[in-house]
C-alpha cells in the first residue's frame, strides 16, 4: 500500500516536472561534428548574459512594484529623469550592454566564421559531394575516380542516402532543381539553403560514426515534412567499400529513369543527368 | 471645423469621415481577425501535438475537415499556418494598433480636429475591407487558400512551385490591397502629426504614443511600396508568365532570381516588425507614466531611442538571410548593425524602469498589460540576439526557436500592447468602463499560458525541431520532444479560451458597463479633457498646449496629482 502511494506521488511529481518548463528536459541533438561546439558555445554565452540582464530588469521591476506600490501616505516623486546625470546613466547602460553582450558575441561569431565555417578546407583528403534537392528528396553525387563531376564515372547513391568518412573534411556544393530547400543536419549544427540559380557551399567534419537525419528546413511544398535524408558516417574502410558498391554498371541509364518515379508526391520529374553546374574550387 | 449638421446612418457609421468612427471600424476588423487567426493557431497546434489524429468536435474538426474525417491533410496544414501568419500580421495587429488606435488617438492627443485627409482615411479603411474580402474569398476556392508560408518565397509561390489552385494569387492581390490601405493611412498620419498639432504642441511635447505611431507611419510610407512592388512582380509571375523570381531547373528563361524576392521581402519585412512594435512601445511608455503617477523617465531619450531603432531597422533585413548563401561580407555588416539595436533598446528599458522608480504604482488592468510588455518584449528582444548571431543562426534558423522568438516580439508584445490600449482607451471610445475584475482575470489567464507556449517553442527549436513541418514525429530527433508539443497545445487552448473572458467583458461593458467619467485614469494627455460624446471635429476651441504629456505629481499643482497639457501651471 505504502509502496503504491509513493509510486503514485512519484508519478505526479514527474508529471508536474514535465509540465513545467521544457528547458530543463530538452537538449539539442548530440553534436558529432568538429566545429559544432563553437555554435553551442556562442549560444551558451548568450544564454548566460541574457539571463543576467533579463533577471536584473525583472527583479528591479518586482522590487519597484512592491516598494513603490500606491498606498495611503505614499506619493510619487516628481522627476523627469532628464538631468544630465540621468541621461548619462541611460547612455552608460546602453554602452554596457553593447560591450558586454554584443561585442563579445560578435567577436566569438566572427572568429568562428574565420577559423571554421567560412574557412573551407583544401587539399587531397577533402571529400567533395554535390547535392541537388528536389521536391521532395535529396540527390547526392560523388566525383568518382577521375575526381571530376559531370563525367561518366560519377558515383550516384540511392536518393536520400549520403555517406561520408569519419574524421575527414566534407565539402558540399548545393543547388536545388526546383524550389528553395535547406540542407539541415541537426547533429552537425549545419544548415545551408539551396536557392535556384545559385550554387552554395558549406563544409563539416564528423567526429563519430553513425546514422544521422537530414531534414529540409525551408518550406518547399506539401511534403516538406517528409523530405528526410540519412547521413551515414562510416569508417574510412566502410566508406570506400560503399563507394565501390556504387561503381557504375553497364546500363546506368536505368538509375536515372527511376528518379522521382516512386515518389508519388514529386511535383517535377527531377533533375537530368547533367546537373548544369561545375564544381567551383573555393579560393 | 465642428460641424453639427445631421448625418444619415450611412455617412455616420459606414462611410464616416470621423477619425473616431474609422478607428472603431478598424478595431472591429482587427478583433474579428485576431479571433479568426487565433483559432487557426489552435488547429495548427492540434496537428503538431497529435499528428494525423482527427480534430475534436469542439475545434470544429468534423465541419472544417469533413472530407478527411476530421484529419488535417498536409496541404490544409500548410494553408493554415500561411493564413495564420498573414492574418495575424496584416489583418489583426496592423488594424488594431495602427488602424484603430492610430486613428482614434493621434488627432485627440495632438489637439487636431480630425486627420489631415478625412476622405483618404475613409478610403483607407474600405480598401482594407476590400482586401479582407479578397483574402476571405480564397477560402471558397476548391483548392483552398495560399499555402506558401506568410513569406511566400518563390519559386514555391510561383505557378511552377506545385501549390494547387489560385489561392496564392488571391493572397498576393489581398496583400497588395492591404499594403495600399496601410500606405494611405501612413501618409495621413505623417501629415496630420506634422501639420495639425495644436499651438504649443511641439514635437517634444507629443505623447510617446504619438511618437511611436508617427515613426511607424514613416516606416510604413517608405517600405510598404517596396513589398507592394515585390508582390506585383510575383503577381505577374503568377498570371502573365513572367519569370522575375524563377530560376534553376523550372525556369524556361534566364535572369530570374529567387533571392531578389527575399531581399525585397525583408527590406520591408524587418521594418515591419518595428512598424508593429513601435506603437506598443509608445503606448507602454505613456501608460507606465500614467499608472506610476510620475513623469516618464527620460522622455526625450526614449523618443530619440525609438527614432534610432526606427532608423536602424532599415539597415538590418539581411539577418533573415544568413543561410541563403548571401555574400559573407554582407552577413557580417548585417550582424553588426543588428546588434547595434540593443543600445537604444537597453536605453528605453532603463527608462521604463526609471519611470516605475519612486512612483506610486497603481495596478489597473492597462498597467498590468503594459508591465507585462516589459516582460514579454524583454524575452523577445533578448532572444533576438541568437538570431542576429550568424553562427548561432546557422543552427537556429528556420526552427521553432525563431517561431517562439517572433511570437514573443510580435504576438505577445504587440497583442499585450493592444490589450493595454483597449483597456485604457475603452472609456473614451465607448463612454463606459470595462469590468476591472474580469480585466485582471483576463490578464493572468493569458499571461501564464502565453509564456508557456512561446517559451517552449524556443526550447523545441533549441532541440532542433524545425518549423512548418506537418508531422514532427517523422523525425527521430524530434520524437523525444513530442510530449512538449502536446503540453504546448493544451496551454495554447487555455490561452485561446482565456480570450473569451475578454470578448465577454468587451461586449458586455460596451452595452451595460458602468458609465465612465471624462478622465477615469487621471491622465494628462489631451483626449481626457473632452467630455463624452466627442463631436465630429473634436475640440470646441483649439486647445493651447502648455505642458509636456506626463505632468503627474507636480508639487505646484494642488488638490490632484495630474494636470492636463492644456492647463497652464500657475506658480
Amino acid at each position: 500500500m505504502m509502496n503504491q502511494i509513493t509510486l503514485w506521488i512519484k508519478k505526479q511529481v514527474h508529471l508536474f516536472k514535465k509540465a513545467s518548463w521544457g528547458l530543463w528536459f530538452i537538449d539539442p541533438p548530440k553534436d558529432v561534428s568538429l566545429d559544432g561546439y563553437r555554435i553551442d558555445k556562442v549560444i551558451q554565452y548568450t544564454d548566460l548574459v541574457i539571463t543576467i540582464y533579463f533577471g536584473i530588469v525583472i527583479l528591479a521591476m518586482l522590487y519597484f512594484v512592491v516598494k513603490y506600490r500606491a498606498r495611503p501616505g505614499h506619493k510619487a516623486d516628481y522627476d523627469h529623469g532628464n538631468s544630465k546625470k540621468h541621461v548619462m546613466a541611460t547612455l552608460a547602460v546602453g554602452l554596457l550592454v553593447f560591450f558586454s553582450v554584443d561585442t563579445v558575441i560578435e567577436t566569438m561569431s566572427f572568429r568562428d566564421l574565420k577559423e571554421a565555417f567560412w574557412n573551407f578546407p583544401k587539399g587531397e583528403n577533402v571529400v567533395r559531394v554535390e547535392v541537388m534537392p528536389q521536391q521532395f528528396a535529396w540527390n547526392f553525387r560523388y566525383p568518382g575516380a577521375d575526381g571530376k563531376f559531370n563525367t561518366d564515372d560519377d558515383l550516384i547513391p540511392a536518393q536520400n542516402q549520403m555517406h561520408v568518412p569519419v574524421g575527414k573534411p566534407i565539402v558540399i556544393q548545393i543547388a536545388p532543381w526546383d524550389v528553395i530547400h535547406s540542407f539541415y543536419i541537426p547533429n552537425f549544427r549545419v544548415k545551408q539553403d539551396a536557392t535556384p540559380g545559385m550554387v552554395n557551399a558549406m563544409w563539416f567534419q564528423a567526429l563519430e560514426t553513425g546514422e544521422f537525419e537530414i531534414a529540409c528546413a525551408e518550406l518547399c511544398g506539401n511534403s516538406h515534412y517528409k523530405m528526410k535524408g540519412y547521413l551515414t558516417v562510416d569508417s574510412q574502410e566502410d566508406y570506400e567499400n560503399w563507394l565501390l558498391s556504387l561503381a557504375p554498371e553497364d546500363d546506368e541509364e536505368d538509375e536515372w529513369d527511376d528518379w522521382g518515379d516512386d515518389e508519388e508526391t514529386a511535383a517535377s520529374d527531377g533533375p537530368p543527368a547533367d546537373w548544369g553546374w561545375a564544381w567551383k574550387e573555393i579560393k | 471645423m465642428s460641424e453639427h449638421h445631421e448625418q444619415s446612418f450611412w455617412s455616420k457609421y459606414i462611410f464616416s469621415l470621423d477619425h473616431k468612427v474609422i478607428g472603431k471600424q478598424f478595431l472591429w476588423l482587427g478583433l474579428f481577425f485576431v479571433l479568426f487567426g487565433g483559432f487557426q493557431a489552435l488547429l495548427i497546434r492540434w496537428q503538431l501535438a497529435y499528428p494525423e489524429q482527427p480534430v475534436p468536435w469542439w475545434l470544429l474538426g468534423d465541419i472544417l475537415f469533413s472530407g478527411t474525417g476530421g484529419i488535417i491533410d498536409p496541404d490544409k496544414y500548410n494553408a493554415l499556418f500561411t493564413m495564420h501568419g498573414t492574418i495575424m500580421i496584416f489583418w489583426a495587429i496592423t488594424p488594431l494598433l495602427i488602424g484603430a488606435f492610430g486613428n482614434f488617438v493621434i488627432p485627440l492627443q495632438i489637439g487636431a480636429p480630425d486627420m489631415a485627409f478625412p476622405k483618404l482615411n475613409m478610403i483607407s479603411f474600405w480598401t482594407m475591407v476590400l482586401a479582407s474580402l479578397v483574402l476571405l474569398a480564397s477560402y471558397l476556392l476548391p483548392d483552398g487558400t495560399a499555402a506558401g508560408g506568410w513569406t511566400s518565397y518563390p519559386p514555391l509561390s510561383s505557378p511552377v512551385g506545385g501549390i494547387a489552385g489560385e489561392g496564392q494569387t488571391l493572397w498576393t492581390i489581398a496583400l497588395t490591397l492591404a499594403g495600399t490601405s496601410s500606405m494611405m493611412g501612413a501618409i495621413n498620419y505623417i501629415i496630420t502629426v506634422v501639420r495639425l498639432r495644436a499651438p504649443g504642441m511641439t514635437y517634444f511635447r507629443m505623447p510617446l504614443t504619438v511618437w511611436g505611431l508617427w515613426l511607424t507611419s514613416i516606416l510604413n510610407a517608405i517600405f510598404v511600396p517596396v513589398i507592394a512592388a515585390g508582390l506585383i512582380l510575383l503577381l505577374m509571375d503568377r498570371t502573365i508568365g513572367t519569370q522575375f523570381f524563377i530560376s534553376g531547373g523550372l525556369a524556361t528563361v534566364d535572369g530570374g532570381d529567387p533571392l531578389l524576392y527575399q531581399h525585397v521581402f525583408w527590406i520591408f519585412g524587418h521594418p515591419e516588425v518595428y512598424i508593429l512594435i513601435l506603437p506598443a512601445w509608445g503606448i507602454v511608455s505613456d501608460l507606465l507614466s500614467v499608472f506610476s503617477r510620475k513623469p516618464a523617465f527620460g522622455y526625450k531619450v526614449t523618443a530619440i531611442a525609438m527614432t534610432t531603432v526606427a532608423s536602424l531597422s532599415m539597415l538590418v533585413w539581411g539577418h533573415h538571410m544568413y543561410t541563403t548563401g548571401m555574400s559573407p561580407l554582407l552577413g557580417k555588416s548585417f550582424m553588426f548593425l543588428t546588434l547595434l539595436i540593443s543600445i537604444p533598446s537597453a536605453m528605453f528599458f532603463f527608462n521604463w524602469l526609471g519611470t516605475l522608480w519612486k512612483g506610486s504604482i497603481k495596478f489597473d488592468t492597462p498597467m498590468l498589460f503594459a508591465m507585462s510588455v516589459m516582460w514579454v518584449f524583454g524575452i523577445g528582444g533578448l532572444t533576438g540576439l541568437y538570431n542576429a548571431t550568424i553562427t548561432a543562426d546557422i543552427y537556429l534558423h528556420d526552427t521553432m526557436f525563431v517561431v517562439g522568438h517572433f511570437h514573443y516580439t510580435m504576438a505577445a508584445s504587440v497583442l499585450f500592447g493592444s490589450f493595454a490600449a483597449i483597456y485604457f482607451w475603452f472609456p473614451k471610445m465607448f463612454e463606459r468602463k470595462m469590468n476591472p475584475f474580469l480585466g485582471k482575470l483576463h490578464f493572468w489567464v493569458s499571461f501564464i499560458p502565453l509564456n508557456y507556449v512561446f517559451f517552449n517553442m524556443m526550447v523545441l527549436g533549441y532541440g532542433g525541431h524545425h518549423r512548418r513541418i506537418y508531422d514532427p514525429s517523422n523525425y527521430d530527433f524530434i520524437k523525444p520532444m513530442m510530449w512538449l508539443n502536446e503540453y504546448i497545445t493544451w496551454f495554447a487552448i487555455a490561452l485561446g479560451l482565456a480570450q473569451l473572458i475578454f470578448v465577454y467583458n468587451f461586449i458586455h461593458s460596451m452595452i451595460k458597463g458602468e458609465k465612465a467619467e471624462a478622465n477615469p485614469w487621471g491622465a494628462a494627455t489631451l483626449e481626457w479633457i473632452l467630455e463624452a460624446p466627442i463631436p465630429h471635429g473634436n475640440f470646441e476651441t483649439v486647445p493651447t498646449i502648455y505642458n509636456g504629456p506626463h505632468e503627474y505629481s507636480n508639487p505646484k499643482v494642488k488638490d490632484r496629482d495630474w494636470i492636463s497639457q492644456s492647463e497652464p501651471i500657475s506658480s
